[in-house]
């Protein structure tokens, strides 16, 4: 690896000292001392919070947990008993690196990327960047979201981070429960071209989060591309899937209808968009945070609850679930149906000769 | 290829001869590889001209055409195959109740330019109200070709059933043939849930024929389109036309090119996770 040396270490020693949890743990106490708890749930229903983030660096980790801060205060103030943030939300912190926020400004100003290594010295990936910086982060993060979501007494999807798991780099989300305990994680399954091609690892299963407050699940932007996630999880009884997004391209409204929107029709679920927006390294995050419903379950028939007007700035989209009506829809849904026999006869089939091919290619290729 | 679906708004049913000029007249001005009609075409032809319709009873209606389609079956697909044959053009006109071992299926058959029927598909899914009618699943979906290109037929409620893209994206399908009837209503918005929703996740092809009538109290108004991968249509919106007041059609010319090039840039179907699903579909799916 090519960050082995002296200085590199030197320099991670300095992040775990400014990472530090008890350092953040009283920035947070300062901070939070007048959180107030969430207002308690009626019946099967709940207030749910999808934040739009506005991207940018921080050289302070300690600022980045003001804003995270912030926001959830924020949501907690509006009523909310659940709050989601958007994918890849430690991108802020890689400006504790150095060099990454001139970088960033260079390119936002239209230069042109770095060139690659000189010949002799090993490439650097966004895989190894990771790698060197996730061991540092992830105990901060911990501390921040499972703090904050004790601090208010609510669930809190932290969004989702790249983050080393052992020699794999994930992204992956993190739900908190209202005691500040980490109810689960789960991998993106369905990777980006480019996240193949930055080294990144996709996960192997879908993972449930069964609470108090009903059965949730956060799977990662790209998976509500394909309508098996929803599937499978509305199957093992989901009734929230949380998408955490940073859609790297410019806003287009039938663009952007692509991911969750249609599976919460098809697989119904209450669905929760969070959006990361914002200039970053090259990078234009668009998207519009919100919260969809099966159709029949909005009186327009629209299947959106409530969405963020710009795709571009900070905001908030807030609505309340009722899980019980859900479940009503489920037992008398007007148009959905099985058919076990017909799924039997190919997908397994299909799946198989599927992944028989893909074997024959790299990764990603 | 060119290709259309059509609403039927505004041809007259109750006269077959009238019928036959009316859709001629509009498959000649259109010029099309392929048309497309909506779903309950049969019943709705069945009704004007044997005069089954009970005004205030979708229901009743629908139960009384089963009885009657065997027969109906006879004349609906002469017709219709006739026109194929004069048009020279592929043709799936709608979909009707085909009879089997008494059981009764939703089914549309694709006829070739030469007038011969090359295929059925029936219905996979129903809603709750066609269960209520008595009415099976299909329980397989082939392939046909269409002038060089592997077509699927997708019927009804099956469009809301991602499954059914899926599989037959898997089996190489290039185009989809939809024969689809909303009722109005909020329904309408979800539209885009079903074909639009399963071009977009399969880069496939749809020739999205909907119906634009009323029957037996019950009024449709679903749209017309033809549609392919949003970043190949004009303004991404992943149509290349739509049926408009007055114009109860849409047409467009389907470039393979364009879709093959989309696919090279964007893989969808080989970015699937198929060791995910594995142990979860199909093993997890229930009967309703």
């Amino acid at each position: 690896m090519a960050l082995d040396g002296w200085k590199e270490r030197l320099f991670q020693k300095y992040l775990y000292w400014i990472c530090r949890p008890a350092r953040l743990r009283r920035k947070l106490s300062d901070l939070v001392k007048e959180g107030r708890a969430a207002p308690p749930r009626e019946g099967r229903r709940l207030r749910a919070a999808a934040l739009q983030v506005k991207i940018r660096l921080f050289k302070d980790p300690l600022d980045y947990a003001a804003e995270a801060h912030r926001r959830v205060a924020e949501a907690a103030a509006a009523g909310a008993h659940l709050v989601a943030f958007p994918e890849d939300n430690n991108l802020p912190l890689l400006g504790l690196l150095p060099g990454v926020e001139e970088m960033g400004e260079a390119l936002a100003q239209g230069e042109a990327a770095p060139p690659p290594a000189a010949a002799g010295a090993p490439e650097i990936t966004v895989a190894d960047v990771i790698r060197y910086a996730g061991p540092v982060l992830a105990p901060f993060l911990h501390t921040l979201y499972s703090t904050l979501a004790s601090a208010y007494g609510l669930y809190l999807m932290a969004g989702s981070f790249l983050l080393p798991d052992g020699e794999r780099v994930v992204n992956r989300s993190f739900f908190y429960g209202p005691g500040g305990e980490l109810i689960g994680t789960q991998d993106k399954v369905h990777l980006m071209p480019i996240e193949w091609e930055w080294g990144i690892s996709p996960g192997r299963e879908f993972n449930l989060f069964e609470t108090a407050a009903g059965k949730m699940a956060a799977p990662v932007c790209m998976d509500a591309t394909y309508f098996e996630t929803f599937r499978i999880l509305e199957l093992q009884g989901a009734e929230i899937v949380i998408i955490p997004i940073a859609n790297p391209e410019p806003y287009n409204y039938w663009l952007a209808l692509r991911g969750i929107w249609p599976r919460v029709q098809e697989c119904p679920v209450f669905g929760i968009k969070s959006a990361l927006v914002g200039r970053l390294l090259g990078f234009e995050f668009t998207g519009r945070a919100g919260i969809f419903a099966p159709a029949e379950l909005t009186p327009d028939g629209s299947g959106v609850l409530a969405e963020v007007e710009s795709p571009e700035e900070e905001g908030m989209a807030m609505a309340e679930l009722d899980l019980e009506a859900l479940q009503e829809l489920r037992r008398r849904h007007p148009w959905r149906d099985s058919n076990p026999a017909l799924y039997r006869r190919y997908l397994p089939r299909l799946y198989c000769q599927l992944e028989e091919r893909l074997k024959l290619k790299p990764a990603g290729d | 290829m060119k290709v259309a679906a059509l609403s039927l708004a505004g041809v007259p049913l109750e006269n077959p001869a009238e019928y036959a000029a009316a859709l001629a007249a509009l498959l000649k001005q259109l010029q099309t590889g392929l048309a497309v009609l909506p779903a309950h075409t049969s019943f709705l032809l069945c009704a004007a001209q044997e005069q089954l319709v009970d005004a205030g009873d979708f229901a009743a209606s629908f139960r009384a055409f089963m009885q009657k389609a065997r027969a109906w079956n006879e004349v609906y697909l002469q017709m219709h195959c006739r026109l194929a044959r004069e048009n020279k053009l592929y043709l799936v006109p709608g979909t009707t109740i085909v009879e089997e071992g008494g059981r009764f299926f939703l089914a549309a058959c694709l006829i070739d330019p030469g007038g011969r029927i090359i295929g059925w598909q029936r219905q996979t899914h129903l809603s709750r109200e066609e269960r209520s009618f008595g009415l099976s699943r299909g329980e397989e979906l082939p392939l046909f070709d269409v002038e060089g290109m592997k077509a699927g037929l997708i019927l009804g409620t099956d469009a809301r059933h991602p499954e059914v893209g899926r599989i037959l994206a898997l089996q190489g399908a290039g185009l989809v043939i939809h024969c689809g009837a909303i009722a109005t209503g909020p329904e309408l918005a979800a539209q885009p849930a079903g074909i639009w929703a399963q071009v977009q996740q399969n880069q496939f092809w749809a020739v999205e024929a909907q119906l634009k009538g009323s029957m037996g109290g019950r009024t449709f108004g679903g749209r017309c389109a033809v549609l392919g991968p949003c970043e190949i249509t004009p303004g991404q919106t992943g149509y290349l036309d739509r049926d408009a007041e007055g114009r109860p059609f849409a047409a467009a010319e389907l470039r393979e090119a364009d879709r093959r090039r989309i696919k090279t840039d964007y893989p969808l179907l080989e970015l699937l996770r198929p060791e995910a699903y594995r142990g979860r579909l199909p093993e997890l799916y229930g009967e309703v």
